[in-house]
């Protein structure tokens, strides 16, 4: 009885609070704020569809062009083995080898095969005939994909009759894709942007909401009030952060809907694991908030600090794909580790067992972060 | 030139000169997003972290993983355990190899041995290759050991054009000039043109004498000459840095530059007039910017991969002729003849902007005819 008449106590001193009525007045300056509300909803649809559905890499239907000096049943079954699997298509036939070659020079066609007219007699006197293969190697992913599977098909190639008969391979190679069977490639692409989008949202509008006090000298106002600076900093964030788990929904059921991604981990430790990494973004926002004087200064120099923290995140190239350099700078940027949680619980379905250094990593830097900010706006208050 | 235009212009370059933050937008950051991007952005993954489960311990197959790790493309991952999975849950590794009991046993009998490939498919790209690497390993593999007949009935003897190397840079590089030329213009010019109205000096502009097109020429002008110190200081040291060198005729590279940079700032114009706040006009900038620059240009990967509504917006976005422009004058080196059509592209793009941010200047003017 006791136990709860303190309890009704301590409740109806929150509800009295100065921090609740700071709480009030920043949920209805946000309430009011059709910009922000825009601001939270818009941007992240649209980059997340954008990135989801342009950024393909997928090779396929590659235009290939032929030039077929043999002209037998041999040539053509070596075209339609190239073709089949739909890697390539044949998008030309020129007549000659020069005018082939001005089509992969000039990048309409990605590939050219050149059937030598000796390619029936060498079949016959069972030696290996020879073909030329141009490719395209300005786009330099593609083109070491194109020519693998060149490759690839030209070894298994067994013309019709030939004295070679296609046995089974001796060692077969059964290749399954874990998480990600059918290789979609919004798939990884999804999971990254959400990362980045809430980086973007949360820095920005955290900034901008604590710049607007320091600029509209509403701030000094605050500061006669008795409250302080912690109680000012946390009415303004935890507003904040419930409307940015909303963006994490907003990009679940998005990714899911829309592009089909699974969702294979545990939705409460994500939820809570993307509230630790929304402090990151709140602390990236703080401190430039504690750097700039006004909102233009916030969203310029916002430039310098996410340019840097989306491109080596791993969002769009695979970090394992940087320079060693590159790679060992990437250790110390949130949204890395924030990436590698959202692909692990997502796709993969693993748990903290096997993502807690990435956890560890964030909590440090929220720490740090809030920590610094703090500091630095209350030294900038008194 | 006319001179309502010229001291247009030459307030503008003043007023750029003065502001410290937008000089460090205009030639730090895109220097920063130059390396960044030039540097980090690479598509296929060498060194690929793999665990071999070996549960035949033969010498066969002792000589299969040796042969797996002979290249650069591979290397032996730690991973303690039973469960190759674990290693790909962790992502301490992208792909594990298990080499069954019988390998060995079966090979010598002259059946078929499975080996079983556990590949991370979360990017789609790289397990391509993965794939590819690791079924073509295997059938050097038993080339080398003798288990299959080397006689190939076709060979192919291939030439990679422009890039025999394969070096990924000069695929990016060329792309990321067309990426920072034009986020970083356009933002500059959305910015100069929004603060005017922001405040309030474009009602001074509007009582003066000026026309709408006069101070838009002016603006633009000012930032086109920002755009081309820009231009050049970027493209000297990205070529510099990353060892990308023209490969034929630089002049349509020239021409397509100045259209690119004037369809640039026409863009970041349009927008500054349009929007009602600085905040509005950076956002704006930026998400259009990087979304079309970035993603819809074929910076990345092949603008024919982009699905058809999409397809349609990449289709009139400039950064996607600019960078074939770019990649002819640095990779490919076919001149005029292979990019005239771009070229004019770009610069019909320029003319469309700039109308149509003359157009929505054009009406705010109280009375346009009154001030001549």
């Amino acid at each position: 009885m006791r136990r709860l008449r303190r309890l009704r106590g301590w409740a109806l001193r929150f509800l009295d609070s100065r921090f609740l009525a700071l709480l009030r007045k920043e949920v209805q300056e946000i309430l009011r704020d059709r910009q922000l509300i825009k601001l939270l909803l818009i941007p992240p649809t649209i980059q997340l569809l954008v990135y989801g559905f342009a950024l393909n890499p997928d090779v396929r239907f590659l235009p290939l062009g032929v030039v077929d000096h043999a002209r037998v049943s041999a040539s053509r079954e070596l075209v339609s083995a190239l073709t089949e699997n739909r890697v390539f298509l044949e998008a030309a036939r020129p007549r000659s080898e020069r005018a082939l070659a001005g089509m992969v020079e000039r990048g309409a066609l990605t590939a050219g095969l050149v059937i030598p007219p000796e390619f029936r007699r060498d079949l016959a006197a069972g030696r290996s005939a020879e073909v030329q293969v141009f490719i395209d190697g300005v786009d330099a992913n593609t083109a070491g994909l194109a020519n693998g599977y060149i490759q690839q098909i030209l070894r298994r190639f067994r013309p019709e009759g030939s004295l070679t008969t296609a046995r089974p391979p001796p060692v077969s190679a059964a290749v399954t894709f874990l998480y990600n069977p059918g290789l979609t490639s919004s798939w990884f692409f999804v999971p990254g942007v959400m990362g980045v989008v809430l980086t973007l949202i949360a820095s920005l509008v955290s900034a901008v909401a604590l710049v607007r006090e320091k600029d509209t000298g509403t701030l000094e106002q605050l500061l006669m009030t008795p409250a302080s600076a912690w109680e000012i900093l946390l009415a303004k964030i935890v507003p904040l952060f419930v409307l940015l788990q909303v963006d994490v929904a907003l990009a679940l059921v998005l990714g899911r809907t829309v592009f089909g991604l699974p969702f294979r981990g545990h939705l409460p430790l994500f939820l809570l694991l993307s509230g630790l990494y929304l402090f990151v973004g709140i602390g990236i926002g703080t401190l430039l908030a504690t750097v700039c004087r006004s909102q233009q200064q916030v969203l310029l120099t916002a430039f310098f600090i996410n340019l840097p923290l989306v491109q080596t995140s791993g969002a769009i190239a695979p970090i394992e794909s940087m320079p060693a350099f590159f790679q060992a700078i990437s250790l110390l940027n949130p949204l890395r580790h924030y990436i590698t949680i959202i692909r692990g619980m997502q796709l993969k379905g693993v748990g903290l067992e096997a993502l807690w250094p990435h956890v560890l990593a964030l909590t440090l830097m929220a720490l740090a972060l809030m920590a610094f900010s703090v500091s630095r706006f209350r030294t900038q208050l008194s | 030139m006319n001179s309502r235009i010229r001291a247009q212009c030459i307030k503008e370059l003043l007023q750029f000169r003065r502001d410290r933050l937008t000089l460090g937008l205009a030639f730090l950051l895109p220097l920063l997003s130059l390396l960044i991007l030039g540097f980090a952005i690479r598509l296929e993954t060498k060194h690929i972290p793999v665990v071999v489960q070996d549960l035949d311990r033969s010498p066969l197959s002792r000589s299969y993983t040796d042969r797996l790790f002979a290249t650069n493309q591979f290397q032996p991952s730690r991973w303690q355990g039973d469960d190759p999975v674990e290693a790909l849950d962790r992502g301490e590794a992208r792909a594990a190899v298990i080499i069954p009991p019988d390998f060995s046993r079966r090979l010598k009998a002259g059946k078929t041995a499975s080996i079983q490939v556990l590949v991370d498919g979360t990017d789609a790209n790289n397990a391509r290759v993965i794939r590819n690497s690791l079924q073509a390993t295997t059938e050097f593999f038993l080339r080398d050991r003798g288990l299959v007949d080397a006689t190939q009935p076709v060979l192919a003897r291939t030439r990679l054009w422009f890039n025999p190397g394969r070096k990924e840079s000069l695929y990016i590089v060329p792309g990321v000039y067309a990426v920072v030329l034009w986020i970083f213009p356009s933002l500059l010019a959305a910015i100069a043109m929004v603060r005017e109205k922001e405040k309030r000096t474009i009602l001074q502009v509007y009582a003066s004498g000026i026309g709408a097109g006069e101070l838009l020429l002016g603006k633009a002008m000012a930032y086109l000459l920002v755009g081309g110190a820009m231009a050049l200081v970027v493209m000297g040291l990205g070529s510099l840095i990353f060892h990308v060198g023209f490969a034929g005729d630089p002049t349509p590279l020239l021409v397509g530059t100045a259209a690119y940079l004037a369809s640039a700032v026409s863009f970041g114009l349009l927008l500054g007039v349009r929007s009602a706040s600085q905040n509005a006009a950076v956002q704006g900038v930026s998400l259009i910017g990087f979304l079309t620059a970035l993603l819809l240009s074929g910076f990345i990967y092949p603008v024919s991969n982009i699905p058809f509504p999409l397809s349609l917006v990449s289709a009139v976005v400039p950064a996607r002729y600019f960078i074939l422009i770019s990649r002819d004058a640095y990779v490919r080196g076919t001149g005029w003849p292979g990019v005239a059509l771009d070229v004019l592209v770009v610069m019909v793009s320029a003319v469309v902007l700039f109308a149509a941010a003359c157009r929505s200047l054009g009406p705010m003017q109280l009375d346009d005819g009154a001030g001549r």
